[in-house]
């Protein structure tokens, strides 16, 4: 060999080295699903620091500290549960333990804390939480502890609420409305007011029953903006899109659909109902966003994260693509944080999902506990939050323990 | 229709005892009763009713179909940190404890005399999980190095007042992270625990003249409780990866051991050779908490699984998460599937295929089994169901109460 090719080879060396150090993480072999972007194939997936660097297919994994081989397993933004109880409800739950683990990288909690108490909540939980924890501040000043509260009209107020929420826009993305359970429109319409002052929309949660003076035509077609949720939409108290004597959608729920108003899942431990679903799917009235309402009881017999919610909607007749996109980039759109979130844009935060496609027999269980037996279900297996490794249920992230040496916590 | 068909139609239902719950067809493990064999699950106004082959199904409200499974008392937990409101590495009970089939969770000393009865009130109460708790000696609680580390903090007197108000909810005392080099901590720990009756849960950080042989040679008693036993602060393997002789000699006094996998507290290179040599834990546990809950994923299940793929028999696990738990906290009721106890049981499948499990450095073993809990049964009720083994398809039962 001539001499002068050896320093070449020593130069080259020294750079590839260099380079190894280019990205923290590289997440390799996936498919990715990632409808911001319009992606649906098989791409390797660089992290750098907080944020994703680089999507394109073949990135070498020397240029990696870190690789994650995730082929067969589907890689997705950070699901966002646009439904989530992490304040002041007293089912409320702590986010990083029960989010996390379902690849769920951002919760907007729904109501828990109302003007008077969101200096609290953010104190003890969006503060201190790894999860993105975002907010849909009540229109009950008290926020979510009761009838007390929740029926409180006098303190509703739009003007405080609307200041709050222009004081808070890192957090708060707009208005929940619950469990009023006096007659008359007086909540949602002040829920309305304050979403119209602070430019935001307004989560519906609200009981028809007897007396409400209340229908579910009304407050779809007249009292809701476009823009504005109705989540709860597959059980029968909140408002009644299937006709319980035909089993049809409503026509007044198609109108809302057209003039824009979105319909939230919202499964929760009372709201998801397999034959109203069902019905719902067999007129293709789907949920415009997948979410969770998830609490200490949803989480426990209906196991109602968002992953067995997005399987729940698959065995209903929704594509794997469609669940993703309404975990994902539509929840980020409908409170206006696309494209912040939602997706694996370069140069974005790196919130990802890594989900297995379990095959076998599974029970599916509505609010009622009844079961739908599927033949696929979705798994999350790692998590990773603002480019951290938070959850790997595989071990893909790290080496065989008889290989790693006499190892401290491995990063 | 005659007078005496009428009687006999009137007298079989009360003649055919009607359970709530029929566990059929499973595999159940009750080392408490040397029980291992297929055998069927009576339940009944909340307590066990009756365990033995071939109950008939016909006597039940509900049946759960358990072919393939293992049905095991509910695990007991005995180190975990659930005081929600408090401090700050703590977990909700509830979904961090029947999802894994623990109905019994021991809080290992997250509050102290100061707020205990704050715990009790806020955690223990609303809990669905039977949370019981370890007092930590520190009246404080575990709230950090500056009331943790302060031996003014660490009065017997106190703790013992305050085990003796809430004897049925205190299974011990707790000590735990005392960093100065004295014995402060441990005795005042153990003169608690000997005042109220009760025992004493040790987490030991050794210093220069506080040796770990001497803690459980000399100042730990009997009974007493060393949690993170396959940690690295504590030497219990010489240099050729040996069990230490001291071990032994500490464990045929009487002194246990206990896992708390946690997340700086469970390393494979640690456990697997101290199993290979047959030095297993006395009773496992967690030390479950926001942190050891998700990389190490330390839940109890997992934390078996674990041992299970280290060589450990299912058996061996069972015993040691169940029986030896609750004889280790004075709680001979629990952990049983003796007819008249309470109706808490974990129904555990025992899956093949391709696992990977995380230790507290987040090394990997590569698994070939994995412990699952399907179903966990609290008080007599089913609060845990993944597999759907005591529902039915909506389809086929029946009309909706609203909805048809």
């Amino acid at each position: 060999m001539p001499p002068r090719s050896l320093p070449n080879w020593i130069l080259f060396a020294a750079l590839s080295t260099a380079s190894a150090q280019q990205y923290d993480i590289l997440i390799k072999g996936g498919r990715v699903i990632d409808p911001a972007n319009q992606i649906d194939g098989v791409r390797d997936v660089a992290i750098q620091g907080t944020t994703i660097a680089r999507v394109a297919p073949d990135i070498p994994a020397t240029q990696a500290r870190k690789v994650i081989n995730a082929s067969g397993r589907l890689v997705t933004p950070g699901l966002i549960d646009l439904h989530f109880h992490a304040y002041g409800y007293s089912g409320a739950i702590f986010p990083d333990d029960t989010a996390l683990p379902t690849g769920t990288t951002t919760v907007v909690d729904a109501g828990g804390a109302g003007f008077r108490t969101y200096t609290d909540f953010k104190k003890t939980i969006i503060n201190t939480a790894q999860t993105r924890v975002l907010v849909l501040l009540n229109i009950a000043g008290q926020g979510m502890i009761g009838s007390a509260s929740e029926d409180n009209v006098e303190d509703m107020r739009p003007a405080e609420t609307a200041a709050v929420i222009r004081a808070n826009r890192d957090a708060i993305v707009g208005i929940k409305v619950a469990h009023f359970g006096k007659p008359g429109w007086d909540a949602l319409k002040r829920a309305v007011e304050a979403g119209r002052l602070a430019d935001v929309p307004v989560m519906v949660d609200d009981k028809i029953f007897t007396n409400s003076g209340r229908t579910s035509r009304e407050k779809l077609l007249d009292v809701m903006r476009p823009g504005d949720m109705h989540t709860h939409m597959y059980n029968d108290r909140q408002v009644e899109i299937v006709s319980r004597f035909n089993g049809k959608v409503h026509e007044y729920a198609r109108q809302a659909r057209v003039r824009g108003v979105l319909f939230d899942l919202g499964h929760g431990g009372g709201s998801f109902l397999w034959p109203v679903a069902a019905a719902a799917a067999r007129d293709g009235f789907f949920p415009d966003t997948i979410s969770t309402d998830l609490h200490q009881s949803s989480i426990m017999m209906q196991q109602a994260d968002m992953p067995n919610c997005m399987s729940k909607m698959m065995v209903l007749g929704m594509s794997l693509e469609e669940a993703v996109r309404r975990s994902t980039m539509i929840p980020a759109k409908v409170i206006k944080r696309l494209p912040e979130i939602g997706t694996l844009g370069e140069g974005k935060v790196a919130d990802i999902a890594v989900l297995a496609m379990r095959e076998g027999v599974f029970a599916l269980k509505d609010s009622w506990g009844k079961k739908q037996l599927a033949s696929k279900k979705l798994e999350n297996v790692l998590t990773i939050r603002a480019g951290n490794l938070v959850w790997d249920a595989e071990g893909r992230g790290f080496p065989e323990w008889t290989t790693a040496g006499k190892y401290e916590v491995i990063p | 229709m005659n007078r005496a068909v009428c009687l006999v139609l009137a007298l079989a239902p009360a003649q055919a005892q009607i359970y709530d719950v029929v566990i059929k067809n499973g595999h159940v493990i009750d080392p408490a009763n040397g029980r291992n064999g297929p055998m069927d699950v009576a339940i009944s106004a909340h307590k066990i009713a009756k365990v033995a082959p071939g109950i008939p199904a016909r006597n039940a409200r509900t049946v759960v179909e358990a072919g393939g499974y293992y049905v095991t008392p509910g695990l007991i937990d005995i180190h975990v940190h659930y005081d929600s409101y408090g401090a700050s590495l703590n977990i909700n009970p509830d979904h961090n404890s029947l999802r894994f089939g623990v109905t019994t969770a021991v809080d290992a000393g997250s509050s102290g005399a100061d707020n205990f009865e704050k715990f009790r009130r806020e955690v223990i109460g609303p809990s669905r999980t039977r949370v019981l708790a370890w007092l930590n000696i520190v009246a404080a609680g575990m709230y950090g190095s500056k009331v943790e580390d302060d031996p003014a903090q660490m009065d017997a007197a106190k703790a013992t007042a305050m085990v003796n108000k809430h004897k049925d909810v205190i299974v011990g005392i707790k000590t735990a992270h005392y960093q100065p080099a004295d014995w402060t901590a441990v005795d005042n720990a153990v003169k608690a625990a000997s005042a109220t009756g009760t025992v004493c849960m040790v987490d030991f950080h050794p210093k220069p003249g506080r040796g770990y042989p001497d803690l459980i040679l000399k100042h730990m008693r009997p009974g007493d409780i060393h949690t993170h036993f396959y940690g690295r602060l504590t030497p219990q393997l010489d240099d050729a990866g040996k069990i230490q002789p001291y071990m032994l000699e500490a464990r045929k006094r009487g002194v246990l051991f206990d896992v708390g996998h946690g997340a700086g507290s469970f390393w494979f290179r640690i456990a697997a050779p101290a199993i290979q040599q047959g030095f297993l834990p006395d009773t496992i546990s967690t030390d479950l908490h926001k942190s050891s809950v998700m990389l190490p994923n330390a839940t109890m299940i997992n934390v078996m699984s674990k041992l299970l793929n280290l060589g450990m028999s299912i058996e061996q696990i069972v015993e040691r998460s169940t029986v030896n738990p609750a004889k280790a906290i004075r709680r001979p009721a629990l952990g049983t599937l003796r007819e008249g106890a309470d109706a808490d049981i974990a129904v555990i499948q025992l899956e093949r295929g391709q696992f990977a499990f995380l230790d507290s450095g987040h090394g990997r073993l590569t698994a070939d089994k994995r412990l699952r809990c399907a179903l966990t049964m609290r008080d007599g009720r089913i609060v845990w169901d993944e597999d759907g083994l005591s529902t039915g398809d909506w389809q086929h039962t029946g009309p909706y109460s609203n909805f048809k």
